[in-house]
């Protein structure tokens, strides 16, 4: 049967779940695992997720929806999270926006019709002495000025990646890139 | 003994066992301390905070909800301080709370109604806009309105602690929580209605009420469930001639307010628009036309004294449903025996439960359990052979649920099914130890369990020693055998192994047992399982089969059978006999009567020449290899007692209009033996009058007048005639083992059908068809009487083949398309579906919509009960559509949906 998630990704599977003591344990890792997988987490994926854990659709899915970080519909390639808590907003997270919008076109909650970049806003990002700040998919990028965020978009379109990131910072770090 | 704990709740000392809780507390001194999302059935959880009491020493106020009591423990529930804090935990949540009222089902009875008028909050400091949800489809059934949802998650906690179905999400989080099925998908689940009734706002409510009612506007009658063995009580809610709803109260009934589908749902049938309303006769036309009472019954009545005189009383046989009251059954083979003066008449008990009432009865001495629900709950191992329990008795799997999730029972399956999580809850799912059990197979798993008790040294040596005869040579049956070909043998002697070992256990057996060859013998060799084990007799201990029917318990004890006289008690039993005639100031007739098939069989032969069936289908019930139809069609006269037009009633020469559960007086006796009042809701429909009332006047009219006021003064009279109904308490009191039986069986009882009792027993005739088909219950129908009960047609409205997923894959048949069954009597197209709990190779359909199988089912009946078998057979399957083709349109929309 089809899976929503790659044959590598299959194979990971099972060593998850063996690092919890309960198989429900595993749910929040395998969530992310999908998400890596498709970009976001599809009722594919957590059916099937659903079926590793013994667990029923339902109780995958009151998970997905706690989290603001699991993406349920598919996203942009890379995903802009712009953080709006109080330090950030007090120095420009609205700047940032307009920045954003004056580039790509977008607002909150949209994708670009090339579907690459999908921008939302987020809570605290632990950069809270560097705002404003964006995170593209695991990369930070600190101390926007609208110049700064022409160049890491316009990197980031035609290369993937801009050399001002400053991440990712990521626990534990992904197995290798 | 408990040990007590006293507390002081507002001034008043308490004594209440320790671990009680605060709020539990306070109840039994009448303190009604105000909640959302506590609930006695639910672990707390302590997240709504409307119970905040003051507790003397502690700091802050405590959730009385999770507070358990401690010695000296001074709570006040009313101070300004609590008062203050119980104003603003509603405040919090009248800031999002419409002002609905006018238009919710709930109004009247409505937690937060209540709450909110206790405390008059009269104005708010909230003045941001309330939260709104998007309006969707949920489910046919259940409407939900989550505007006014109090986030108790008693709903969702509901649907997992206690059905263990975790259908409902709490989806979201802060404000926006909402209570959504997976994906916001409209819902699919047991329908149990549990989360309807436990919401303590009007966020989740029935569809099929909606609008249509104040709960002051109703007229409630504490009834009994009509459906299964399981034996609920419910609560008819009703107006005028309608019954508007149904609901059970917590705490109440052998079900403690549980219900399931049919019973919360099912309801619809006592008022659909077919049933009938006056009498029937066929007139010269060769149709039926409506004539009234004092038109037919004379007429009736002379015909069959005309038909008694000509052919002796032997020619006229009778077949009644044990859907029936007690006090119908009771009067039916009363009428039966006396009035006519012919043992030959049976009930639907036949279809099944006698093969086990008649094995109980034969080793233990009574034909009852001896245990009850509490024993269940109570066990601490379980072993379920062929009871598809979810499927045919809901109530008893919450029994088994409870005694898994809250106390820890071992689980031990032989089922058809094989664990797999979907959206109804599968028991399977919470074995300690499953065996898959192929359909037809249960009788040989059953005789591998008494080899494995054998072969893993299980046997009491206390039995061997008092009757080593009977122990050496079930030894030798059953060893001689080999353990049942493709069934898991290491398995099968774990499971004989882990039920030995526990402290109390109960088996309980199911349709998938007893309405299949070696049902009968089964149900006796599990005795022997229990006798070898030096369990019978011991307390908490028993067999318990399962009923289909809601009251064939009481047709077996009632006498509605050939075999027995009330009591139940032998028709050849000298001693019965005489205390019977001493009762009825006559003697019932001495012939030995026959039951269904045979009657069937003199129909076709032509020495039966009239019927009585009451209430039965049987031209539905058995499949078309039975011949009822053309068997009655030879009948000089059918007389026909039903609801509706239906199959058998259509054959009729005369059809008289009878009362639904839900107009009748009388009682129900559950599978676990216990005797249950059926109040009527509701004035007979039409014409229609009870069955027992119909019995009565046509025996005046025969000149052998059986004539009782009401139906009371008929229980009065069972009461007498019938040792179990003597006292009729508010618990069930189990039956306990006769030890002259017991030991009349390890003597010699057992012996006469040893050889077949152990026996592999034929094997299943090979042919070319490898499918192995069940005909079972489902769980949102029992019989044909669901199947016109509307909500239940929302649910499920034909005949789905369910067969598990990979087997679908394999054959290229998607959801919905549509495959031709062939057996060796014939064939069928019908649509099919997946489930993963269906195994490979095995496949399922619904016994409600059994007619969609036409000629596919062959019958063998039971050579020493006569009970007739047709639920499993051999198929082979062809794919012959494709695409969402079904039978039929869909049932219209219910009225009062958005
Ligand atoms: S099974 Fe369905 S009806 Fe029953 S509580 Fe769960 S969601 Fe509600
Ligand atoms: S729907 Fe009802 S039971 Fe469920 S959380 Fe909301 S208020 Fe509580
Ligand atoms: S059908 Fe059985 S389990 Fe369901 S409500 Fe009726 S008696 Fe209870
Ligand atoms: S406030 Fe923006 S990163 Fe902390
Ligand atoms: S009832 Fe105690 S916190 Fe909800």
């Amino acid at each position: 049967m089809t899976s929503a998630f790659s044959k590598a990704a299959q194979e990971r599977i099972p060593g998850i779940i063996a690092r919890y003591a309960e198989k429900r344990g595993a749910l929040l890792p395998l969530l992310w695992l999908a998400q890596e997988e498709q970009g976001y987490v599809s009722e594919e994926a957590m059916k099937e997720i659903a079926g590793w854990l013994d667990l029923t659709p339902p109780q995958v899915y009151e998970t997905v929806t706690f989290y603001t970080m699991y993406n349920r519909r598919p996203i942009g390639k890379y995903h802009i999270q712009v953080c709006r808590s109080l330090m950030c907003a007090l120095v420009g997270t609205d700047n940032l926006l307009g920045w954003i919008h004056a580039k790509l076109g977008i607002k909150t909650g949209q994708t670009t019709p090339d579907g690459l970049f999908t921008l939302s806003q987020v809570e605290c990002l632990g950069s809270c002495g560097t705002g404003p700040m964006m995170q593209i998919n695991d990369d930070y990028y600190e101390r926007l000025t609208q110049d700064k965020t022409n160049r890491v978009l316009d990197d980031v379109k035609r290369e993937g990646k801009c050399p001002l990131a400053t991440g990712p910072f990521m626990f534990p770090e992904p197995a290798q890139k | 003994m408990a040990e007590m704990v006293t507390i002081l709740i507002d001034g008043k000392p308490i004594e209440v066992e320790k671990g009680t809780l605060v709020i539990e507390a306070a109840r039994r001194i009448g303190v009604m301390i105000p909640h959302f999302c506590y609930h006695p059935k639910l672990k707390p959880d302590a997240n709504c905070r409307m119970c905040l009491v003051e507790v003397e020493k502690m700091p802050k106020l405590q959730t009385s909800c999770s507070t358990v009591v401690a010695e000296g423990m001074v709570v006040r529930t009313n101070t300004p301080v609590v008062d203050e804090a119980h104003k603003s935990v509603l405040e919090f949540i009248l800031a999002n709370h419409p002002l609905d009222c006018p238009i919710c089902d709930q109004g009247g009875r409505c937690d937060l109604q209540d709450f909110s008028h206790r405390y008059t909050p009269t104005g708010s400091q909230f003045t941001d806009t309330k939260r709104v949800y998007e309006k969707g489809f949920f489910s046919p059934l259940i409407e939900k309105e989550m505007n006014r949802c109090v986030s108790c998650l008693r709903c969702v906690r509901y649907c997992d602690e206690i059905m263990d179905v975790k259908a409902l999400a709490n989806a979201a989080r802060s404000t926006m929580t909402e209570i959504v099925h997976f994906a916001g998908h409209p819902l699919d689940c047991e329908f149990c209605g549990g989360c309807v009734q436990i919401c303590p706002v009007g966020a989740i409510t029935s569809r099929l009420s909606m609008y249509e009612f104040r709960p002051w506007m109703m007229k409630r009658a504490d009834t009994t469930c009509g459906y299964c063995g399981d034996g609920c009580s419910l609560i008819l809610e009703t107006r005028g001639e309608k019954v508007i709803e149904v609901m059970s109260s917590h705490g109440n009934g052998r079900n403690n307010g549980d219900l399931c589908a049919k019973g919360f749902f099912g309801y619809q049938y006592v008022n659909h628009e077919d049933r009938l309303t006056t009498p029937l006769v066929r007139q010269a036309d060769g149709n039926l036309h409506p004539v009234t009472w004092d038109e037919v019954l004379p007429v009736l009545a002379e015909r069959l004294t005309q038909i008694k005189l000509a052919h002796g009383a032997d020619a006229i046989g009778g077949l009644i449903s044990a859907r029936c009251t007690n006090e119908d059954l009771y009067l039916f083979q009363k009428f039966m025996r006396l009035a006519i003066g012919s043992n030959h008449l049976d009930s639907t008990a036949r279809y099944g439960h006698v093969n086990a009432a008649r094995a109980l009865r034969r080793v233990q001495g009574t034909n009852r359990w001896t245990v009850s629900y509490e024993d269940i709950v109570q066990a601490d191992a379980l072993l379920l052979i062929g009871t598809q329990v979810t499927a045919a008795n809901p109530i008893v799997g919450l029994k088994v649920k409870e005694a898994v999730k809250k106390h820890g029972a071992t689980l031990l399956t032989l089922e058809t099914l094989v664990p797999s999580i979907e959206t109804t809850s599968n028991i399977t799912n919470l074995s300690a130890l499953h065996v898959a059990v192929p359909p037809g197979r249960h009788a040989a798993a059953v005789r591998g369990l008494v080899k494995a008790a054998f072969d893993e040294n299980l046997v009491d040596a206390a039995l061997s020693s008092r009757a080593g005869d009977y122990v050496s040579r079930i030894r030798a049956a059953a060893t001689a055998l080999p353990y049942p070909e493709g069934l898991d043998e290491a398995a099968l002697r774990a499971v004989a192994k882990a039920f030995a070992g526990a402290r109390r256990g109960v088996i309980l057996i199911g349709q998938d047992l007893l309405q299949a060859p070696g049902g009968h013998e089964s149900a006796v060799n599990l005795l022997d399982f229990l006798l070898l084990l030096g369990k019978l007799t011991q307390p908490g201990w028993g067999l318990a089969p399962l009923t289909e029917e809601n009251n064939e318990q009481g047709a077996v004890e009632m006498g509605a059978t050939a075999e027995y006289l009330p009591g139940p008690a032998d028709v050849g039993d000298a001693a019965a006999r005489t205390q019977i005639a001493g009762a009825w100031k006559d003697q019932p007739p001495a012939s030995q009567g026959m039951h269904l098939l045979e009657m069937l069989d003199a129909a076709r032969a032509g020495t039966l020449k009239a019927m009585l069936i009451v209430g039965e289908n049987p031209v539905r019930s058995l499949p078309l290899s039975a011949k009822a139809a053309s068997a009655l069609e030879k009948l000089d006269l059918l007389v026909v007692q039903e609801l509706f037009l239906t199959e058998t009633a259509k054959l009729a020469d005369v059809v008289l209009p009878a009362c639904s559960y839900a107009e009748k007086t009388g009682t129900f006796t559950n599978s676990e033996g216990f005797v249950q009042k059926v109040r009527p809701g509701l004035e007979p429909v039409g014409d229609s009058r009870p069955d027992w009332e119909i019995l009565s006047s046509l025996s005046v009219m025969m000149g052998y007048p059986l004539e009782y006021g009401d139906a009371k003064e008929i229980l009065k009279e069972i009461r007498a005639v019938i040792p179990g109904y003597r006292v009729l308490g508010a618990k069930p009191e189990p039956a306990q083992v006769a030890a002259k039986s017991v030991e009349q069986y390890l003597t010699r009882g057992f012996a006469e059908d040893l050889p077949a009792r152990y026996s592999a027993g034929a094997a299943p005739k090979a042919n070319s068809h490898r499918w192995a088909l069940a005909v079972g219950q489902t769980l949102f129908h029992s019989g044909a009487m669901s199947t016109k009960a509307q909500g239940l047609l929302e649910l499920q409205h034909e005949g789905k083949l369910i067969m598990n997923p990979a087997d679908a894959q394999r054959l290229g048949i998607a959801d919905g398309d549509r495959v031709r069954l062939t057996s060796t009597s014939g064939e069928a197209t019908v649509p099919v579906t997946m489930l993963g709990r269906i195994p490979e190779g095995t496949l399922f359909f619904p016994e409600s919509f059994r007619e969609a199988l036409a000629g596919l089912p062959s019958m063998t009946p039971d050579p020493v009960t006569g009970v007739p078998y047709c639920k499993q057979l051999r198929v082979s399957v062809d794919k012959v559509g494709t695409g969402g083709a079904s039978s039929g349109p869909p049932p219209a929309r219910i009225a009062g949906g958005k």
